[in-house]
């Protein structure tokens, strides 16, 4: 098993090296081969990991981790002065003044620097199976870049190195380790983001890089205050084995903000709203499976512990506040990745607020919602890029004729955006779950409840309106195009979005399976309690939740196959009638109300400034 | 027995029950003003007429869109009777509009975009409002099966009063009824979604209008339990308020509705989920 996890870890590291020198043909074969192969591993480990599995590595590697880490920092350091950006510069100060204070004053033996236990094996299969997709699209999509080869070996070469960093990240126990993955993501999502050159991206990759050293630097300081407070080595398990008691708060709260800066809460959602300059692979990376999905990936890890602190009180507040703010902020987005950004933010924040709950129930939700979320956002943004290469379109305003043009495109945009927010999609269950707890939570916890409930009921229903605002423009097709033909967009992309199309249904279809035997084990061992999961004829039972299986099954008749069918339907023996046009000839724009809301978003900052400062102060009291 | 075969049979009729309650509406509305009206069995005449009329239609996606809207809303309606989980029925009942409002989308007509632009709007209006209802609901109690409710003998009404005002606010978007009709707006936008559709396939759409009365009249009953009694007579005030309304406001734009509805109803309703999470 050991062998097999790293390879998990090696084989990307690897393939990326080697995609620098390789010539393009044989690269396109490794990639190919690549992702298949590193799926496979992931599934076999899945399938073959019954207990946690906790492995030391050679002390010498402790050297090379603490080099890397100051040879990180020292190239930080040089695009700080490089870029004269002065918060760069001084976080990067800040940053390597904590690590050589606590390389010189913690002990350096480590115990067990990595975990692999069922939660770091759920990520590895969303990790690589769909990474894997995304650099095979990518293949197509950098084809088409204006920029040198070498450039496109070596945006290849850099997602591959985030797979095998971010494989890294879910398995380090050790939180020195861990510092070092979390911000080699960072580097690679500066890399990434500022692909392009431009001064926009370049811009923007610098906001990415200081915010996600924020987070860098809370976990410094994390580590700082476990040793300080006396709980010896820095390890998530050694955070969890002190459980409920107070020298912990202040650590996980600093954890909280290093996952709250990864997953572009308020106030860092600034940075993956600008991570939208760079090639759209990377959005489909970083919104996905990589990068933002770290934020509840920490706090589920913490969640035994995070249970019912008022960490987690505050955590879950934030997370309502920004699930509001960012759906009512994608009202006055016209770009169709911002939108997409917006409505990731909003739905991370679900994911991590149900993590922080950490009941039976809302752990199974968050991992609900992190899986599918990750296919349909992943599934839609290669959307977003074969609109871009293949359609040339941007802006949702501009998609009126997509439905006539590229009908096949229109369809799969649809059903991504149906399937986070309809029954009977995957996604939709996380939300049910959500809202069914929350309600739990409104009788414990009284206003907070109250609050939150609201949050998730207002924004649920504003994300609704977002979908259907963008949706609006790209279905219409006039009464002359009554036979469907669809587009052909190229092998590469219709292969990769026929199979995340595919995902996204299978998981529907399969979904009581699932829940019983992917979802109840992984949330039981992660929240260290169980998660009983009954099927009783129709019924499905979550604890004390109920499925009912018949309503959903129908629902897949309902959706789905409904919005598939419609495309391909031929009524016969029916007359045609043109559109009504109460006799007017205007050009009317075919898209839909614009609400300009953002006169708020200073204001959410504000808010999420507050926030942060709560979540430190009630760990401090 | 007696809990399946009721609502299998109200289910099976709801069509049925939803044409009468339109036709009788619109003869209570026509004597609010004096007139005589229709019979009571014109929708049913309209129905028959509709079905033999030529068949038309703009394209089959559209068309189909518009039976499935109807299928879906009595699928969502037979979830509500049989005593499911209120949160899925909102759901399926969103599904079902969704479908309305994809078919809206689907044609290059102009009315039929701004009805659907519109109706996506009363979505956001009314469905906070909802949803806030239903946690209401769960936390009097402590399940969100609507059979629970159904059998209470306790009335929600007396405990949630003010969130039967909010639905008492949000019931005419939903109906579309005047203040708030604007996805339908017939002098503005012609009847918006339904424009484009005629015949045998706007019989689907008209008749999913029937099956929306009886959706909403089963939320207002939800707030009697099982007190029958208490139930006809929260159903009588409601279709007089109602039909009231609608004769004696004009209607509002989609703004002044969206901020009345998110600054009055879904207030309330939060005020009302406050008490109940406080006591």
């Amino acid at each position: 098993m050991y062998f097999f996890i790293t390879g998990l870890f090696l084989l990307p590291l690897i393939v990326s090296g080697l995609l620098l020198v390789l010539p393009g043909k044989i690269s396109k074969r490794l990639v190919i081969l690549t992702s298949f192969l590193l799926s496979a591993l992931a599934l076999y480990i899945f399938i073959n990991t019954t207990a946690p599995l906790y492995f030391s590595v050679p002390g010498y590697v402790n050297e090379v981790v603490a080099g890397a880490d100051i040879l990180l920092l020292v190239y930080f350091g040089w695009v700080a002065l490089r870029k004269k950006s002065g918060l760069v510069g001084i976080l990067t100060v800040l940053q390597l003044a904590g690590l050589l204070y606590l390389l010189k004053t913690l002990p350096a033996s480590h115990s067990m620097q990595f975990m692999v236990d069922k939660l770091s094996v759920f990520m590895f299969l969303l990790i690589n199976v769909i990474s894997g997709i995304i650099a095979v699209f990518s293949l197509r999509y950098i084809e088409e870049e204006a920029c040198s080869a070498f450039r496109k070996k070596y945006f290849l070469s850099i997602l591959f190195w985030f797979i095998g960093v971010m494989n890294l990240v879910v398995s380090s126990d050790n939180l020195e380790y861990f510092f070092l993955f979390f911000e080699l993501t960072t580097l690679a999502s500066f890399l990434l983001i500022g692909f392009r050159k431009d001064a926009v991206s370049v811009k923007n990759a610098l906001t990415a890089l200081w915010m996600n050293q924020v987070g860098g630097l809370a976990i410094l300081a994390a580590i700082f205050f476990i040793a300080y407070n006396g709980y010896g080595e820095a390890t998530f398990s050694n955070l969890l084995a002190h459980t409920a008691e107070k020298g912990i708060l202040l650590p996980l709260a600093l954890i909280a903000v290093a996952a709250i800066s990864k997953g572009a809460q308020l106030p860092f959602s600034k940075w993956l709203l600008g991570a939208m300059v760079a090639p759209t692979p990377v959005s489909a990376l970083l919104h996905s499976s990589t990068m933002v999905k770290i934020a509840p990936f920490i706090i589920l890890r913490l969640s035994p512990a995070l249970k019912d602190t008022p960490v987690a009180m505050v955590l879950i507040g934030l997370t309502g506040f920004v699930f509001i703010a960012a759906a009512v902020g994608a009202l006055a987005q016209d770009n169709f990745k911002r939108i997409l950004a917006h409505s990731t933010i909003a739905l991370l924040a679900l994911m991590i607020m149900m993590g922080a709950m950490g009941t039976p129930v809302t752990i199974v939700a968050s991992l609900v919602l992190i899986l599918f979320h990750g296919i349909s956002k992943c599934m839609l943004f290669l959307n977003a890029g074969v609109l871009e290469r293949v359609f040339h379109l941007k802006e949702t305003s501009d998609m009126d004729r997509l439905g006539e043009s590229g009908p096949f495109t229109s369809l799969v945009i649809t059903l991504g955006f149906m399937s986070l927010l309809l029954p009977p999609f995957g996604a939709f269950i996380g939300k049910w779950l959500s809202i069914e707890t929350l309600g739990a939570l409104a009788t414990e916890k009284k206003i907070l409840g109250a609050l939150v409930m609201v949050a998730i009921a207002g924004g649920g229903a504003v994300l609704s309106l977002l979908y259907f605002k963008v949706m609006g423009g790209l279905v219409s097709r006039s009464g002359e195009q009554d036979r469907v033909r669809f587009e052909k967009t190229g092998p590469i992309y219709s292969a990769t979005i026929y199979i995340l199309l595919g995902l996204v249904l299978a998981g529907m279809i399969g979904l009581p399976l699932l829940l019983t035997h992917y979802f109840a084990p992984v949330a039981a061992e992660t929240g260290r309690q169980a998660v009983p999961v009954v099927t009783e004829g129709w019924n499905l039972y979550i604890a004390s939740m109920r499925l009912p299986i018949l309503p959903l099954l129908v629902a897949f008749f309902l959706l789905p196959v409904t919005v598939i069918t419609a495309l391909f339907i031929r009524f016969r023996k029916v007359d045609r009638a043109r559109e009504y046009m109460c006799g007017e000839k205007l050009n009317y724009s075919f898209s839909s109300f614009y609400f300009s809301t953002d006169r708020a978003t200073p204001y959410f900052y504000a808010a999420g400034v507050l926030f942060l400062a709560s979540l430190i102060l009630v760990a401090l009291i | 027995m007696n809990d399946v075969l009721i609502p299998v049979i109200l289910i099976l009729l709801a069509p049925l029950l939803g044409g009468l309650l339109y036709g009788f509406e619109r003869i209570v509305k026509a004597r609010m003003q004096r007139r005589i009206g229709p019979p009571l069995l014109q929708p049913f005449y309209d129905f028959l007429k509709l079905a033999g009329k030529r068949r038309m239609m703009v394209h089959s996606a559209h068309a189909f869109l518009g039976i499935m809207h109807f299928v879906s809303l009595w699928f969502a309606l037979a979830v509500l009777l049989l005593g499911g989980d209120l949160i899925l029925v909102i759901f399926l009942h969103l599904l079902s509009t969704s479908l309305l409002i994809l078919a809206g989308y689907s044609t290059r007509s102009i009315f039929s975009h701004l009805g659907a632009n519109r109706a996506a709007i009363s979505v956001l209006a009314y469905e906070p409002v909802l949803i806030i209802l239903a946690v209401s609901i769960f936390m009097l109690n402590g399940t969100f099966d609507t059979a629970a409710v159904f059998t209470s003998s306790e009335p929600l009404l007396y405990k949630m009063p003010l969130a039967f005002i909010a639905l008492l606010l949000v019931l005419p978007i939903k109906l579309k009824k005047s203040p708030f009709d604007v996805a339908e707006a017939h002098q503005e936008i012609t009847g918006g979604v339904e424009l484009e559709f005629s015949g045998l396939f706007y019989e689907a759409v008209y008749t999913a209008k029937w099956l929306d009365y009886v959706f909403c009249y089963t939320l207002v009953f939800l707030f009697a339990g099982s007190n029958i009694l208490l139930g006809a007579g929260l159903l009588v005030f409601t279709f007089l308020y109602l039909n009231a309304l609608d004769n004696s406001t004009a209607r509002v734009s989609y703004k002044q509705m969206l901020r009345f509805s998110l600054g009055v109803a879904f207030s309330l309703a939060f005020i009302n989920l406050l008490i109940n999470s406080l006591t």
